[in-house]
Parts: C-alpha cells; sequence; structure tokens
C-alpha cells in the first residue's frame, strides 16, 4: 500500500457488541460524554459467543477495514461461558488470517465491562490507530462488481 | 503388508455376517497403478477387493456420503453394519466423527489396515507415464511397481505421499479387526512447511495465497472428499443468507477457503484428501495444517484420537491464552 | 499456395504480436496447466500435455455479467461483449475445439446467446495438434476427433520438431496468418508430408478405444439398470467430471447485489450437485448420485445426439484423469454397451 493512499485514510470499523458488557460500556462513553474516533459501526450481538467468524469475513468482504469483537470479562458473561467459546474461535480465526496475509490489527477482541466508558474509548482509538497504521482492506474485500 | 489372500478371507466373512449390509474397500482401478473404492454386498463381489500403496482414499467419508431416499410406506430402513476398511489415518476420521456423534459406534464395523504408507499418484505417474495398467506392491522399504511384463524398485521416500512422511499413526486408533501386524510409527511431523510459511512477510503471504485461491474452480471436490465435511446442508450453499457467492473471484474464492479450512479446525485428522483430489493443485493441506498445529500449540488438543473426547470449539479452559485481546 | 511454418525460435516474437489482441494461451500456474491471458510471452508454455480446464472457459467463463442495475434506475447496463475485442486461443488441443462447435450447437438452438455466440465469433482458434496423446486415457477417436482434427479450428500448428507447420484452415485463419506475415517461413517441401506421418503415427497411439455405435439408442432402455448405481457408488458429488468437461454447458443464473448496485450473473453450474435439481418444496427429482451420474451419461451420450446428431464428449479423457476416485467414462459406456 503506497504511503499516499493511507494518508487522511479513514478506515471502516465494524464492532460486534455483547449486549450485555461491551454495548452498553459504549452507551456509557455516549451518554458520559467521552470522545471516541467516529470510524466504527456498532452492531449489536447477545453475546460474543454468538459471532460466527462467518460475519467477521463478510465484513471484511464487504468493505470494513477491521472488525472489532467486544464482551463481558472473562467469568462475568451474561450466559456464563459464551465469552469463552468466542476467544477460542478468534484466537485460532485472527492467528489464520495472519497466516494468509492479513494483518491481526484487522481482527481485534476485547473485554469491555458496561461501567468501562472509558476503556471503550481507548480501545477504539486502538483499534483505529492499528487499522491506520496498515491501511485499507484490500486482500479479500469484493471489488466493485466488474464485467 | 496385508495378505491379499487373508483380505478376502475376512472380507468373506464378514460379508457374509447377518449384521453386515456393505463393506467398503477397494479394487483395482481401470487404468495405470490406480486403486478405487469398492462397494462389495455379497460374497460374490469379494474376489475383486485388494490392499496396496495405491489405496489412497479415505473411505471413512462414504459413511456419511450415503444419500437415502424416503422410503415407502411400511418399509424398514435397513440399519445393519456397514463395514469399512482403513489406514490409521482414515481411523482418526471415524474417531472424530463418533467424537461428533455422526452415528452410532454400533452401526460400523471397522477393518483396520495398519499402513507403511501409500504413493502419491501423481508422482507415480510422472515417474511411470503412459502405463496402461500396472500393480503396486511393498517391499521393506521399496515399493514394487510390475507392469507390461516387467518389475521396478524404487525406495519408498521417493514416491510416498507427504501425508505418510509425517504420519504419526500408522495403525489404526479403532479397530474391530486388525488385518496385520501392527506397525510401529515410523515417522513425525515437525511442522517445517507452516513454520515456513510464518516466516513469510504479510505481502509475501498474500502474493502467495492469492495466486493459489485465484486457481480455484470451486468445484468442491475437496469439500466432497473430507470425511469431516457431511453436513447434509452445507453452509456455503446457502442462498439465505449467503455467505460465499457462487461467482468465481478472489474474494468469493477466498471466503470459501477459510470457511473450509476454519470449519475444520481441531476436526482435521490429516488425512491429506482434499489436497490429493484438488484438479488444480492448491495446496490445501498448507492450510488445514495451520489449524493443526496451533490447536496442538495453544490448547494441547489433537483430534480424531480418543472418541471420550469433545469437539475443540465446543470446550474452553479459563486459563485459554488471551494476550490479544484488548 | 505454398505452407507456412513457424520457427520455435519466432514463437515469443508471434505471440508478442498476438498480444495486441486478447490473447490467451497455456501456462503454468504451480504445475498446473491453465489458460491465462498472455501479456508477457514467456509466459505461455506450448510444451504441455492439455491443460487442466479447457478452452470453454474462454468463451463460456465461469462468471459472467449479463448486465448490470442500479437502485432508482430504471434502465438497465446490458454487457457488451463486442468491447472485449478480437481474442487468440493459442495452442488449443482439436478436441477442445471440437467441443466449442459441439456446444455452438446448444447455444444457437432455440434461443441465440448473445453472449456465446459473440465471443465466438471475435475468436480466433489456433489449434496444436497432438503428436502423441497427452494421456492414456485420451479417446478422441471413439467419438469422431482425431489427434490432427481440424474441425472447428482457424489454424493448425503441427510440431515438427524445430518448427510448427502452420496451417491456415478458416478465413479467420488466413487473416491471422497475414497479420503474422513477418514471423512465418516458408515451408520447407516435406513439412506437408512429415506431418501426414506424424498425423498416421498418432492416431494409432491412442490406447482406449470404444465403439459408440449404438449407444445413443440403447442407453434409453437401460434407465433402471442395475449397472447405475454400481458405477455411481464411489462418487463424492463433486463438480469435477462436469466443470473440466469442454463440453458441460450448464448454467446458473444469479442475482448480486453490492450497496445500490447489482449485476445479473450466471456461472457454471453442475448436474452432478445435489442443488442442481433440488425444489423449492425439498423435492429432488434426481435424489441421489446414482441419478445424477445417469443423467451425466445420458445428456451425453443419449440426449445431445438425438437433438443435435453428435455425442456431447470429445473423448479429452479429463473427467477420467481427474476424477479423485477413479469414475470411468469409458469403463460405464462398456457396461451399457454389455447390458
Amino acid at each position: 500500500m503506497a504511503e499516499e493512499t493511507r494518508e487522511g485514510f479513514e478506515p471502516n470499523i465494524v464492532a460486534f457488541l455483547c449486549n450485555w458488557c461491551s454495548y452498553a460500556g459504549a452507551d456509557l462513553a455516549g451518554t458520559s460524554r467521552i470522545q471516541y474516533p467516529s470510524n466504527v459501526r456498532v452492531i449489536r450481538v447477545m453475546c460474543t459467543g454468538r459471532v460466527n467468524p462467518l460475519f467477521v469475513m463478510n465484513a471484511l468482504q464487504q468493505g470494513a477495514d477491521g472488525v472489532l469483537v467486544s464482551g463481558c470479562h472473562p467469568g462475568d458473561c451474561h450466559y456464563m461461558q459464551g465469552n469463552y467459546y468466542a476467544r477460542r474461535r478468534f484466537t485460532l480465526m485472527r492467528n489464520f488470517l495472519e497466516y494468509l496475509g492479513v494483518d491481526p490489527a484487522r481482527v481485534r477482541m476485547s473485554w469491555v465491562s458496561a461501567s468501562e466508558g472509558s476503556k471503550w474509548k481507548e480501545v477504539i482509538e486502538e483499534v483505529v490507530e492499528g487499522v491506520k497504521a496498515v491501511g485499507p482492506m484490500d486482500q479479500f474485500k469484493r471489488r466493485q462488481l466488474n464485467w | 503388508m496385508v495378505d491379499n489372500a487373508k483380505l478376502k478371507d475376512v472380507a468373506k466373512e464378514v460379508i457374509s455376517r447377518e449384521d453386515v449390509r456393505l463393506l467398503i474397500g477397494y479394487r483395482p482401478g481401470t487404468y495405470g497403478f490406480r486403486a478405487r473404492p469398492a462397494f462389495v454386498e455379497n460374497s460374490d463381489q469379494v474376489d475383486e477387493l485388494i490392499f496396496s500403496p495405491a489405496c489412497v482414499s479415505n473411505l471413512s467419508s462414504y459413511l456419511t456420503l450415503e444419500e437415502k431416499t424416503p422410503l415407502p410406506r411400511g418399509v424398514e430402513p435397513d440399519l445393519r453394519k456397514v463395514a469399512v476398511m482403513v489406514k490409521g489415518c482414515d481411523s482418526r476420521a471415524l474417531v472424530q466423527q463418533l467424537v461428533e456423534k455422526a452415528y452410532d459406534r454400533e452401526h460400523i464395523l471397522v477393518l483396520g489396515i495398519p499402513c507403511r504408507g501409500v504413493v502419491d499418484m501423481a508422482k507415480v505417474e510422472n515417474r511411470f507415464p503412459g502405463v496402461i495398467s500396472g500393480e503396486i506392491a511393498m517391499e521393506g522399504d521399496n515399493l514394487v511397481f510390475s507392469f507390461d511384463g516387467k518389475e521396478e524398485t524404487v525406495p519408498k521416500e521417493e514416491l510416498l505421499a507427504e501425508k505418510c512422511k509425517r504420519c504419526r499413526y500408522p495403525t489404526p486408533l479403532i479397530s474391530d479387526l486388525l488385518l496385520d501386524d501392527e506397525v510401529e510409527r515410523f515417522a513425525d511431523d515437525d511442522y517445517s512447511d507452516i513454520t515456513a510459511m510464518e516466516g513469510k512477510s504479510t505481502e509475501e503471504k498474500w502474493a502467495f495465497w492469492e495466486e493459489q485461491f485465484s486457481r480455484c474452480i470451486r468445484c468442491y471436490s475437496c469439500r466432497n472428499v473430507c470425511p469431516m465435511c457431511y453436513c447434509e446442508d452445507c453452509v456455503l450453499d446457502r442462498l439465505k443468507p449467503v455467505w460465499a457467492r457462487r461467482s468465481v473471484d478472489i474474494s468469493e474464492n477466498t471466503v470459501y477457503h477459510i470457511s473450509r479450512a476454519y470449519h475444520l479446525a481441531g476436526r482435521c485428522i490429516q488425512c491429506g484428501e482434499c489436497e490429493r483430489v484438488c484438479p488444480v493443485d492448491i495446496p490445501l493441506m498448507l492450510l488445514n495444517r495451520k489449524f493443526y498445529r496451533d490447536v496442538e500449540e495453544l490448547y494441547d488438543y489433537e483430534p480424531g484420537i480418543k472418541v471420550e473426547e469433545k469437539p475443540l470449539l465446543s470446550t474452553f479452559s479459563v486459563d485459554d491464552k488471551e494476550d490479544f485481546i484488548l | 499456395m505454398a505452407e507456412k511454418v513457424l520457427k520455435k525460435e519466432k514463437v515469443g516474437e508471434a505471440l508478442k504480436e498476438l498480444s495486441k489482441f486478447r490473447l490467451f494461451a497455456p501456462s503454468k500456474s504451480n504445475g498446473t496447466i491453465l489458460y491465462k491471458q498472455i501479456e508477457d510471452p514467456s509466459d505461455a508454455c506450448l510444451d504441455f500435455g492439455n491443460t487442466t480446464v479447457p478452452a470453454k472457459k474462454i468463451v463460456f467463463p465461469q462468471t459472467e455479467t449479463l448486465f448490470r442495475f442500479m437502485l432508482g434506475n430504471p434502465e438497465l447496463k446490458e454487457k457488451n461483449v463486442e468491447e472485449e475485442g478480437t481474442t487468440v486461443v493459442f495452442g488449443i488441443r482439436p478436441c477442445d475445439a471440437r467441443a466449442m462447435g459441439i456446444v455452438d450447437n446448444l447455444f444457437s438452438w432455440d434461443y441465440q446467446d448473445p453472449y456465446y455466440l459473440k465471443r465466438r465469433e471475435l475468436t480466433t482458434l489456433v489449434g496444436l495438434a497432438c503428436i502423441q496423446p497427452p494421456s492414456i486415457n485420451c479417446f478422441c477417436t471413439s467419438v469422431g476427433g482425431e489427434p490432427f482434427s481440424e474441425e472447428n479450428l482457424d489454424v493448425l500448428l503441427v510440431d515438427l520438431g524445430e518448427m510448427y507447420l502452420f496451417k491456415a484452415i478458416t478465413e479467420k485463419g488466413e487473416k491471422l496468418k497475414t497479420t503474422l506475415g513477418s514471423q512465418l517461413d516458408e515451408a520447407p517441401s516435406d513439412a506437408v508430408k512429415k506431418s501426414g506421418e506424424l498425423a498416421d503415427k498418432a492416431n494409432v497411439q491412442i490406447k482406449r478405444t470404444i465403439d459408440t455405435k449404438g449407444i445413443p439408442e440403447k442407453l434409453p432402455t437401460l434407465w433402471e439398470n442395475e449397472l447405475w448405481k454400481r458405477v455411481s457408488a464411489a462418487c463424492l458429488g463433486c463438480g469435477i467430471c462436469t466443470y473440466l468437461c469442454p463440453t458441460c454447458h450448464c448454467f446458473d443464473i444469479q442475482d448480486e447485489v453490492e450497496g445500490a448496485e447489482g449485476r445479473r450473473a450466471r456461472m457454471w453450474d453442475s448436474c452432478m450437485f445435489r442443488e442442481y435439481t433440488l425444489h423449492a418444496s425439498g423435492h429432488n427429482p434426481r435424489p441421489t448420485r446414482r441419478e445424477r451420474t445417469r443423467n451425466r451419461i445420458n445428456h451425453k451420450y443419449s440426449y445431445f445426439p438425438s437433438k443435435f446428431q453428435v455425442i456431447a464428449c470429445v473423448g479429452c479423457g479429463r473427467c477420467i484423469n481427474l476424477c479423485p476416485v477413479n469414475i470411468d467414462i469409458l469403463e460405464i459406456l462398456g457396461q451399457v454397451v454389455d447390458a
């Protein structure tokens, strides 16, 4: 990726947030008027355990430059274990994407509880910064519909 | 090496049993040195059965591949056993299918074949081009090729399939009848191919895979031949929602290959069938083995070893590594 | 008129000249020979058996946009094949060229397929005769072909060792001959004779044969025969035999939408897939691989000949060579004959 194209590049980040912790955490950041980058598009799911790795791939195909999956801290899952399953799933997924030549900065995971509005801000800042550093997703993003 | 006369005797006995409806084994192919799957329903068909280093297919795929049509009213389904011949690697597919409860243990009868390796047919056909009909046998560490009235001996390392050179389980891990003496482990896996791939830069990696995936014609043979891909309705065939579009381009092909490999994470037992059948030679085992190695390293888990084991991704440990999580 | 030859050292130059068109030639990718659009002549590989994917993909691409549409715009933007310009397929095997002629029947039958036919019109086929059959499963002579068949070709090249005999067959071929002008040389006097000898030699090297006479008439009588179960038992239901068949031409049409824009595209489909005949109700008239295999053979050897008087198989041997479980069309036909 040439340096020029990275200049002024604002990435699209798709975030899958669990209903009980991270979504509430992001909400708290909003109601507390904490400023965080506006690159993130939130999709609420009931639990990180609901996030199928296909969602992540589909997001990357459809124009996301990075994906964040965020849920309750280990032990705090509303469904007791959902985030543990998700953790295994995305550890493997991330390693695998790296292996194919997709920078691991594009697929991130975090634990953000309902009370961690300020952590949410930090997480988003780090994710956006990471994706900005690796530039737009250009590996298997769907191309413009060609003839 | 399994004695073919003994194999036929055992097969005859097995297929004559009241509680066995089908025996899946190998028979000579139609050209060259090939062997192919055989489906034996009565003892007259037993004579064509063989086992040789040409028997590359993983027959455990057929246990989940059978398509059943609805039965007429009043007709009871045939629930008798299916007997299947398996090599060491193939037997692990059975174990993994049982781990996932694909069918009941009592529905199958496992004829185990301790195996000292099978050939890579592409290498064989390169070495002996244009042979109309021939046979392969293994004698010690050599492969003996007989064709056109002559015999040629080749050291087995030269023509063995790659998977056999790193085989950890030559003797079937599950069997009701063992057709030969157990074979000691003769090789191990050092994952050097995976380490080499990981050592490349991000750009190099993608350049490599882009070239590989762009060749894919999406014939789905890698999926269909896989003993672990037995969903009746594959998520990649669905039209609602469409996860991988039917159109063939680098984006959809990549998603297809990621999905296929990911669905085998903690399940692939390294029989190498996907890579063998690929008509455009995509190194699919390089994908599967990455997961295999990661799973072994991170979770100390090897699929297809113990029937009592739980599937990797439907279990967890509180102490799983999470250093990448923010 | 004196025959021309293309000296091997001038092949690069000739390809360079032809690359002003949309030029396809066999190329090696990771050990697999595939047709590739050639910009750099060194990418081409003429020392090959046959390509894994047949040349049909050039005139009948695996995925092809038919038209595009936009949200809020009632007008459709139709694909204009003309824009692709003249296409040259260099080094096509005679069987693949024959196959295109067979598929032409279908695409110009009850409906004149504009995409396919236009592309065919724009395409010049430069064949490369098989000095020796590319595989032991070649059986072109059994289904009306020949290693040196000129059928449907515009130019036939014959490898004479240091040069290719350049034989223009059609008007398109003559035109190509003019285009190549300076790259071609006068043929030595014995070139044509030598080519004839090679052709005779090649014919007898085809080792596997079958007498196909009577098969199209016999197949309908074997509908419920036991043989279908036997020959399809090992089938995995993958698409290798059909996708890689030069005469298979089934396609599916799907709409793909991306944001406010979309396209209608057609893409290869295979009768060996379960979804091919699956009804919305859940009923499947070809419920198992037995029916699907039966359909594949019947389509090639019975339905197609009864409609177009030609067997839809050119004997390239790909389905035999590449079948993961060694299902062999010659064996099946043998059983049909014996049944």
